[in-house]
Order: structure tokens, then sequence, then C-alpha cells
């Protein structure tokens, strides 16, 4: 046995797309224990919500995240409506939910993207990213954005898709199943990929529910828990929806998770546009949400569930907007995982909890 | 079928008991949030179990208040007593792993409980219009006081939106040292950030360490400590050369 | 099991177009719901400041005295507010990609005054 050393990773490090530190306990070439610190980028966000309406604060919840953003904007109109009351639409929850499974698909691409880079798989990277791409477009078309949409409003949603454009993404997303199943093939049967994945950052189901864990996280490790299977809004309609699950809590089930959810999205996607109504997409919201009202709401985003909390003051602007989000919860569950893997791993690790310090800080 | 969610009352005593509860009958810590309100902070301690999202609210803790941890049971929220900590100054006892107020690089100490004075008065504005509403129901007369208020607080309008949001804390060191060259100024204002940063710092890493030894078997913590004391032997000759 | 279970992707990216374009002189063809950039129709615009309170970034500004109509188009976050609030539907969305700039500007609209229509 080696003596204790501390190492410092990140918060700069070429895996990390974002800022997170994490000091290492190392014996020899094994973590002992990893504590996390986060908090390089505060931007105060949540303190905005006093100054700006609750219509204008829409644009700003969208610029929580850059690949959740329709899902922070969609949580906090949702949010917004509960507070007030409001009723929107079933044709507007429909397309909420067609947007936000887009938003699943090409997050959960760009991060096995992420993922085959820090293994230093580049051409599956690139050939993730490529396909992503496909994904973009479709926003692009339909919401006029290609990252950040703005089609959300209280009330409802801004934009409709009419039938040609209902066709095309159907259309897109018969193209995207093909060259997707080459990739998962790579992620999932590869030797080079499994040598890097299996039974690394192991995390049992008994501690997955202690650590609260959400998410794709938590699915790996048997814990049956999504969101979308609440049916709130328009995942109420689904006729049938069943969270993806894996019991092996490593890095390969994790990888696996994700890589089924871009199956079951697509299946979302494409049931919804079966049955989407016809009808208005938005309601007008008069008035101001009344004072010392509060209202909480749940959203499952790409990284797992999301938690928002609204309280009106009686004025235009809410008292408080809070989001919880998915990352800051599974930071507690990525130190059992990290505790006792090799060094070299650590990276791997951090990337399949998929990290988001951005929405953690807010 | 809708997410069902619920909004109960709790007060400090009972928090420890809850949390106790709430693990044994198998709930999932969802969050831990806190608001601003006029008589201190409101604490929101949210579990989930079988689809139905609970929110235990404490209302109306003051800063003299310490509120006991519930990391000893829900690890997950040691991120969120960090948070409250560093933005609402409540102070929480024994978090698991405690930044000591390092959690987040923040410009201002508890930046989330300044109110501007244009968010008071409209605010005033706001109750005061409701209140005025309410009476003017009852009796037609108090539509004057209401225009006499607003005839004599011409402030009390909503700020206006535009442009960047001015820090209402009022540095009084910039204040000081306003009459002074502004070298001798930035020079005084980087060693005093470096000096509060390195106090911090140690002592945030102190008592972090201290706290997860004491919870460590005695092997394993013997070798952690023996670790830390290599790095701040290290950490001296670095310190000095940044200084240079 | 086995390695090289990307090859056909990867070989058959030898025969396919290329799925970049060659920017500078190749430019991508912009779809006709893009938020490109606002654009204010002067005929019509009545000058009534709704775009100005309801812009959440605070990037447009009416003013009346002078008859124009400023927008900083590097504050501007495209969200389409004004032009869905405004209610002569003077104002917008040009569906083309902003040019890289080095320099932030405001863009100025010179509203003529309306003639008389009754």
């Amino acid at each position: 046995m080696g003596k204790a050393t501390v190492i410092p990773f990140g918060p700069q490090h070429p895996v990390l797309p974002e800022p997170l530190h994490l000091d290492l306990v190392v014996e020899d070439e094994t973590v002992v224990e990893a504590i996390p610190q986060i908090g390089f980028v505060h931007r105060g966000l949540e303190k905005l919500v006093e100054t700006r309406d609750y219509n204008q604060f829409i644009y700003v919840a969208e610029r929580i995240c850059g690949i959740c953003a329709f899902g922070h904007s969609m949580g906090y109109a949702e949010t917004v409506e509960r507070l007030m009351g409001v009723e929107i639409p079933e044709r507007a929850e429909c397309l909420r939910v067609i947007w936000h499974e887009l938003s699943r698909v090409h997050s959960h691409i760009l991060w096995m993207g992420l993922a085959a880079d820090a293994f230093g798989f580049e051409s599956l990277f690139m050939h993730c990213w490529r396909l992503r791409e496909r994904v973009l477009d479709i926003f692009e078309k339909t919401t006029g954005g290609r990252v950040i949409f703005s089609v959300v409003k209280v009330g409802g949603v801004v934009r409709d898709i009419d039938e040609g454009q209902l066709a095309e993404i159907k259309r897109v997303l018969e193209g995207i199943k093909d060259d997707y199943s080459q990739i998962m093939n790579a992620f999932l049967k590869d030797t080079s990929v499994k040598n890097r994945t299996v039974g690394v950052g192991f995390v049992s189901h008994e501690d997955a529910l202690s650590m609260s864990m959400v998410g794709p996280f938590a699915r790996a490790s048997n814990v049956n828990y999504d969101v979308r299977m609440l049916g709130n809004g328009g995942y109420g309609r689904l006729s049938d929806f069943k969270p993806v699950l894996d019991t092996q809590g490593d890095c390969y089930a994790r990888v696996k998770v994700r890589a089924l959810e871009v199956l079951q999205s697509i299946d979302i996607i494409e049931e919804m546009i079966a049955q989407l109504p016809s009808g208005d997409i938005a309601v007008s919201v008069k008035g101001s949400p009344a004072d010392g009202a509060e209202a909480a709401n749940l959203v499952e985003q790409p990284r797992g569930e999301c938690y928002y909390y609204a309280r009106g003051n009686g004025t235009k602007n809410l008292e408080r907007m809070r989001m919880r989000t998915p990352t800051s919860q599974n930071l507690a569950g990525m130190t059992t995982a990290l505790s006792g893997c090799d060094l070299a791993d650590v990276n791997m690790i951090v990337l399949t909890i998929d990290p988001c310090i951005s929405c953690t800080e807010r | 079928m809708t997410l069902e969610t619920e909004f109960v009352p709790l007060c400090i005593e009972e928090l420890p008991a809850l949390a106790a509860e709430k693990k044994a009958e198998g709930a999932r810590f969802v969050q831990l949030l806190a608001v601003n309100a006029e008589e201190g902070v409101d604490l929101i301690y949210t579990f989930m179990r079988d689809g139905v999202l609970t929110n235990h609210e404490i209302k109306g803790v003051g800063p003299s208040t310490v509120v006991p941890s519930i990391t000893d049971q829900f690890l997950a929220a040691f991120v969120f007593e960090n948070e409250v900590h560093d933005l609402f100054g409540v102070s929480i006892s024994d978090i698991a792993i405690d930044f000591g107020g390092n959690f987040y690089a923040l410009a201002q100490k508890e930046p989330m409980t300044i109110i501007s004075p244009e968010q008071k008065a409209a605010r005033e504005k706001a109750r005061k219009l409701a209140a005025a509403k309410a009476a003017k129901e009852r009796q037609p007369a108090a539509r004057a006081a209401q225009a006499e208020y607003l005839a004599g607080h011409p402030d009390a309008h909503p700020g206006k939106p535009r442009g960047p949001i001015e820090p209402s804390g009022s540095d009084d060191l910039d204040a000081r040292l306003a009459g002074v060259d502004p070298e001798k100024v930035a020079r005084v204002k980087a060693a005093l950030a470096a000096k509060a940063k390195k106090a911090s710092e140690t002592a945030a890493g102190n008592a972090e360490l201290e706290k997860k030894l004491a919870g460590m078997d005695p092997e394993k913590a013997a070798k952690v400590r023996a670790a830390m004391e290599a790095k701040a032997r290290r950490e001296p000759s670095a310190t000095e050369k940044e200084g240079e | 099991m086995g390695g090289f279970k990307l090859g056909k992707m990867t070989l058959g990216g030898l025969f396919k177009e290329p799925e970049t374009i060659q920017y500078p002189s190749q430019t991508k063809t912009p779809p006709p719901g893009l938020k490109g950039h606002v654009s204010n129709d002067v005929t019509a615009c009545i000058l009534c400041g709704i775009c100005q309170r309801r812009c959440p970034c605070g990037a447009i500004e009416v003013d009346k005295a002078a008859r124009a109509w400023k927008i900083d188009r590097f504050r501007c976050v495209q969200c389409g507010s004004c032009v869905r609030e405004c209610p002569k539907s003077c104002l917008s969305m040009e569906p083309s990609y902003a040019p890289p700039a080095t320099k932030k500007r405001t863009d100025t609209f010179d509203v003529p005054k309306a003639e008389k229509t009754a």
C-alpha cells in the first residue's frame, strides 16, 4: 500500500467541458476518495428573476444550459402555469413533448461523442456529432434556432409545426436510425470500448437509492424512476412508457441506457406525431401570480430529473424561481462511483454522470 | 395523471426526525431550497415517494438560528446545504462535506438576500394597490387615498428593466480608496483579495478535513492526514512564488 | 465481440459527399423560419414603444422625439417577443445569418412622419 496523496483534478481539464474541481485522495493508482467542488461559474440567474417579468424570464431560463435549453424553458413555463392555474391546449403540450424528446436525442448523441472522445476514440466522436447535426437542422427548420429555440411561452408555444415539417421530422429520424444503429453497435460491442467501460465506476442499487441519484446515472443501477412515467403534461398521452433500465451499474450500463434512450425518444416522437391533436397552440395569460402562491414541478431532462419551484409576490416579477438540476443531485453519487477506481478511469466516470456544471450553478 | 405536489409546514426541531423517517420509509431526497422572505429565510426540503412530491417548509429562519444538517441521512444534500449557506447566509451545522463558505466563488457575501430599492418599491406598491383595491370594494372614499399615495411617492413605480443591474451593496473600500492614486489602489486591492482568499482556503480546508476524518476509520484517517500535511508543506513555497 | 465495429461507416465515408461545406466560398441556405435578425417596416411603425417594454434584454430603444427606432444588435437574443407583441405587425424576423463583426453596433431606423389618413 502506498502513501495517500491528494491530486487536484480540474477545473480545467481536457475531458471536462465545464469547470468541475475534484480533490482525489490517491493511494498508488487507486482513488480512495474524491471531494467535488463547483462554484467557478455562478452567474446569479435565479436572482435575475426579481428584475425580469415572468414572461421575459423564460429567455433567461433557457440560457441556463445550452443543451437542455428547451427542457428548462418548458419546465419554467409549466411551473408558472401551475402557479397561475393556466391550462394549456393539448396541441401545445404535444409539441413541447416532440421538441423535448428531440433535445434528448441530440443531448444523448452529443454525450456519446464526448464519451468516445474521453476514451480516445476520435472517429466515433466525429460520427456522433455528425449525426447530431441532423437533429439540430430539424430544430433550425421548426423553431428558427439551433441551440436556443425561444419557442415556449407561458401559456403554450409560439410556433406550430405543420404537416410538411412533421413528415420531414419523421423522415430525418428514420435516416438517423440507420446510422445510429452502427454507432450503437460500436459503443456496445467494440472490444476497445468495452475495455474502458465494463466494470468501471460501479454503483450498487442500494447506493443509488441512498444517494438519491436521478436520471440515466440512476437507471443504470436499476432505479426504476423517470419523471416521464408520472405522465406530466403531454407525456400522459403516451400509450405505454417504461424507463430504460440496466442492472450492471457500471460505465457500460450508463452508455447502454443512454444509447437505448435515444431509440426510445425517437419512438415517443413518432407516437406523438401520429396522435398530434389539432387546435390552438397557446392561450393568453393575463395578470400576475398571487402574493405567496407556490408551485413545484418536475421535468425529466436528458441528464435526469430537474426540479422547479416558483413563488409569486403579487407583481409581474416572481419572488423566487428555483431550478434544481440533475447534476447537483448526482454529485454525491459521483463520489461513490469514484472511490476505489483507477486514476486513469476518473475522467470516464466523471463523464458518465454527464455533468453540466453551468446548469448546477445557474 | 399529472404530478402531485404538496406543501407541508415544518419547524426546525422536527427536521432531523423527519429526515430519519423519510430515510426509513425509502423516500428520495429531491432538493433543498431557500427563499429570502421578509421575516428571515424560508427553507423548503423536498422528498419524493410513490410519485408524490412533498415540500416541507420551514418559515423564517433568522440569521442567528442554526439549522441541523440532514447529510447524515441524505448525503446528496451537501450541495444544497453549502449553497444555502453561501447564497443566503443560513448557518447549517455538521454538513458531511462542508466547504465553510467557499462553495461558490462570489464577489459579494450572501447575494440572494439583497433587495434593491426599486424592487422594494415595486413590491410595496403592489401590496398597497392590493390593499387599496380591497378597501375600495368596501368604501369608495379609499380611491382618493390611493391617488394621494401615488402622487406623494413618485419613486414608487417599478424599476427600469433596462441596462445592467448595478450592484446594490456599496463597496466601502472603494469609497475610502477613491482619493488615492489608482495604481496604489489596485495593489492594495490585490493584496487584500489574496489575503482573504488564502485565509479562507486554509480555514475551510482544515475544518472540512477534520469533519471528514471523524467519519473514517483510524487507519485511513491517518493516511489522509499525512497526505494533507505533505500538501500543506508544499503550499507555502507555492504561495511565496505567487507573491513575487 | 471484436473490434472495428465502425468499419462500414468509416470506409463508407471515403465514397460519400462531405457533410461539411467550404464556408467562406460556400454558404448554407437559411431555412425560411430562421430567427435571423429583427427588421422594422418603418412605414407602418407608430413608435408606440411596446417592443421596448417587452424586450427581455433592453436591446430596443424607441425615441419618439427624434422619430428613431434603434436596436442594439449585440444585445438582441432573437427571442421574437417584440415581433409577437407589435400591434401594427411592422416588426419581422429576417431569415438570414448575421455576418461576423469586429465591433458592436446599433442599427437605427428613421420612422417618417405618418400621413394623415382620416
